[in-house]
């Protein structure tokens, strides 16, 4: 009788750390910001100090504030723009060095290595890059015909698209890994029934490659999702959200209302809005794919 | 038995944190010593670093009873950031931390800062000690009667110019706006379409501190006594900004739009690929290491002949509130030893920073130094043709405002009057709750 009770007791014991762990760093904090986000709180400004109750006026403020409009635009020409490119990416990258040739490792080293360095080494070379006149990379471009704007920081038009160069080629590389995994996890079978078959490496690629990776490509688009919402390291040191607030993305807006504005109760309505948006893709995602498991067995 | 085990494990799990805690907490206050925790931004390239822990250890040398812990912790945002984020979570600030002089409004309402008064007053000279300092330094640290910052490590915004250039294409030193464009257009050199040489560079990736010499040299800060009240669209800082432009756009000696070059500068200018540049004094030092020809730095030139203007920069000493009394005592001794004339010339010598307290340029190491480093001079006479450095209510608010609309005009997205009616409309609207 009492074994049986401690045995029914141990896996609370057992997931007690981690549901604490969880319970801290996750739970309570996100609580704590959608209570402050009902609350007018400045610290900067003396008589705002204190929280007032304001209910949802910090997110009417911020849907009626054309910046918050242009970040939310920017947030997405930015996630839109990464995420798919890199995946795809990672996956030609997989295929290339999936292959038993002599010098690939240092193939491999070479894609793989931007995802090793801190993102603020990694920016900070990019602005290296990307330095007008004698930046490498406009000396690049020019030998492939490239006649723009050189000023890619600084021009309204390019700021955010360097902000993304530099997340992608970043991140490219990473998710590449999961892809080679996968790859060499792969039957060879089937490969060869294929090639018996007369399939071309186009046909062998979307036709048995690419559904039998599906559920790592789930993973790597999620990942890539959650990343390019989190990483903004790279914001603060090739554009500090400008020229103008072009470059600006929600992670920086919100750091920027926080603790260059001071304004407690808008930035926890911003944290609620982000940790809305992520939570609507995990969920959706993972019902979708369960779906689809469903839908397959 | 098994049950037993478990319990032993959950409890481990649970004493760690506490034991993590308790082990980080054990080391102060230990012996009758006093320790106490500065936050230090590392923001220019000089050891900074290096520099500090010298002046600590002699510090502590001197002051055997008290320990000094220095925090490098990136630029100033990022201080300001570790400050904030410690006071909010309930933990114990540092006794003592170099934030920027303009955070002044933002760090007295949200209570974070102790005023310096009492300890000052208690202080046999503590009017020759504040008449010391370069008022241009002392602007940003009195509010409401109070003085809450003492300057440190204080910058200016300069012309540095190739002296050899300059004399090679017989142009005089620049002394007005018109000058100064006519001879950034002769010494910009373009073989075909590409340019070789830029005659000026003048970095506006964070504008408003580069800019605001043009709005003083046009005859109207962007900001006055009032700390809830800005100009930006006075006539003089649309005048400022048409100026700016017309560097690119008439006299075709800059590069056109936001110029993102405030890391990359000092490095064009020493290597000799642009003649002219506008940027801190805290770049003297590596530029003096690096130029292989004659360096000049002075104030910019204003729109009137023989006027000039610049502004002040930098970091000053804040003592934080929420740190036991006596460490805020130790804290005060570290700001007096830290600014004593000896110490400031010395940190101005190694770093390229103004030294803050004008005896500091009697000393003889300063003027022997002055004598091989005239510019070192230079820099500091460029004081004297400052005004204020934009620091409001709401500050953080107010600059991005001003930033966004100045780069707007700087990118030709808007006409420079348009871009400042815009900006003046929505700082006052971010400044009211103040008047």
């Amino acid at each position: 009788m009492k074994t049986a009770k401690g045995e029914r007791l141990l896996p609370y014991f057992l997931i007690f750390p981690t549901f604490l762990f969880v319970a801290i760093f996750t739970v309570y904090p996100t609580l704590r910001a959608t209570v402050q986000s009902l609350f007018r709180q400045r610290l900067n400004i003396a008589k705002f100090r204190e929280p007032t109750f304001i209910g949802l006026a910090n997110y009417v403020d911020l849907f009626k504030d054309p910046q918050f409009i242009t970040v939310l635009t920017n947030t997405l020409i930015y996630v839109i723009g990464v995420v798919p490119i890199s995946v795809v990416t990672a996956f030609l990258f997989a295929q290339i060095v999936n292959r038993k040739l002599k010098g690939i490792g240092v193939v491999r080293l070479a894609l793989f290595h931007p995802s090793i360095l801190p993102l603020v080494s990694a920016a900070t070379i990019w602005m290296f890059l990307f330095t007008p006149d004698y930046g490498l990379f406009n000396t690049a471009l020019k030998l492939f015909g490239y006649h723009g704007p050189e000023n890619w920081t600084a021009n309204p038009r390019l700021a955010l698209v360097a902000v993304m160069l530099v997340a992608y080629w970043k991140n490219a590389g990473f998710y590449m890994i999961f892809y080679l995994a996968g790859l060499q996890n792969l039957p060879a079978g089937v490969y060869e029934a294929a090639r018996m078959e007369g399939a071309g490496p186009i046909r062998i690629a979307f036709s048995i490659t690419l559904p039998l990776l599906r559920r790592t490509t789930l993973f790597v688009s999620t990942i890539a999702f959650i990343t390019a919402f989190q990483a903004v390291d790279h914001v603060f040191v090739l554009t500090s959200g400008g020229p103008s607030g072009k470059s600006s993305i929600l992670l920086y807006y919100l750091w920027e209302q926080r603790f260059v504005n001071l304004d407690v109760g808008r930035s926890s309505a911003l944290t609620v809005i982000l940790i809305a948006i992520l939570l609507a893709f995990t969920v959706s995602n993972f019902v979708l794919s369960e779906q689809k498991e469903a839908g397959d067995d | 038995m098994k049950r037993l085990w478990t319990i032993l494990l959950a409890c481990a799990l649970l004493a760690t944190p506490a034991v993590l805690f308790a082990s980080g907490q054990s080391e102060s206050a230990s012996g009758g010593q006093t320790t106490i925790e500065v936050y230090y931004p590392v923001a220019v390239d000089a050891p900074i670093a290096k520099i500090l822990d010298g002046y600590i250890q002699e510090f502590e040398q001197a002051n055997p009873n008290i320990a000094v812990k220095p925090v490098y912790s990136g630029g100033y945002a990022d201080v300001k950031t570790a400050v904030q984020t410690t006071i909010q979570g309930g933990g114990t600030p540092p006794a003592l931390a170099v934030m920027l002089a303009t955070d002044l409004y933002d760090l007295v309402n949200a209570d974070y800062i102790l005023p310096m008064d009492s300890f000052l007053d208690k202080l046999p000279n503590k009017d020759t000690y504040l008449k010391d300092f370069f008022p241009a330094f002392l602007e940003n640290s009195r509010y409401n009667g109070k003085l809450w910052s003492i300057p440190f490590q204080r910058s200016a915004v300069v012309l540095y110019y190739n002296r050899d250039l300059l004399a090679q294409n017989n142009i005089a030193v620049p002394d007005s706006w018109n000058s100064l464009g006519k001879a950034a257009a002769a010494l910009t050199e373009r073989s075909g379409n590409k340019v070789t040489r830029w005659g000026i560079e003048w970095p506006s990736d964070w504008p408003y501190w580069l800019f605001q010499p043009l709005a003083i040299g046009a005859g109207h800060n962007i900001v006055g006594d009032d700390p809830t009240k800005v100009y930006f669209d006075d006539p003089s800082v649309i005048d400022a900004i048409k100026y700016y432009n017309s560097l690119s756009g008439t006299y075709k000696a800059t590069p056109p739009g936001v110029q993102a070059t405030w890391g990359a500068v000092p490095n064009n200018f020493s290597s000799g690929n642009t003649a002219m540049i506008v940027h801190s004094t805290g770049s003297l030092t590596g530029i003096l290491s690096q130029a292989k020809f004659n360096v000049g730095v002075m104030a910019i030139p204003g729109k009137k002949t023989g006027t000039y203007a610049s502004v002040p920069g930098g970091g000053n000493l804040y003592m934080l509130k929420g740190v036991p009394e006596i460490q805020q005592q130790a804290a005060f001794k570290f700001i007096q030893f830290l600014t004593e004339p000896a110490r400031a010339a010395d940190f101005s010598i190694q770093t390229g920073y103004i030294a803050a307290r004008k005896s500091s340029y009697d000393t003889d190491v300063m003027k022997s130094y002055i004598q091989k480093v005239p510019q070192a001079a230079s820099a500091r006479d460029a004081l004297q043709y400052a005004g204020k450095e934009l620091a409001v209510q709401n500050l953080g608010e107010v600059r991005t405002i001003f930033h966004k609309y100045l780069q707007a005009a700087f990118n030709r997205e808007m006409s420079a009057g348009e871009a400042m009616a815009q900006a003046q409309k929505e700082a006052d609207k971010a400044l009211e709750p103040f008047r």
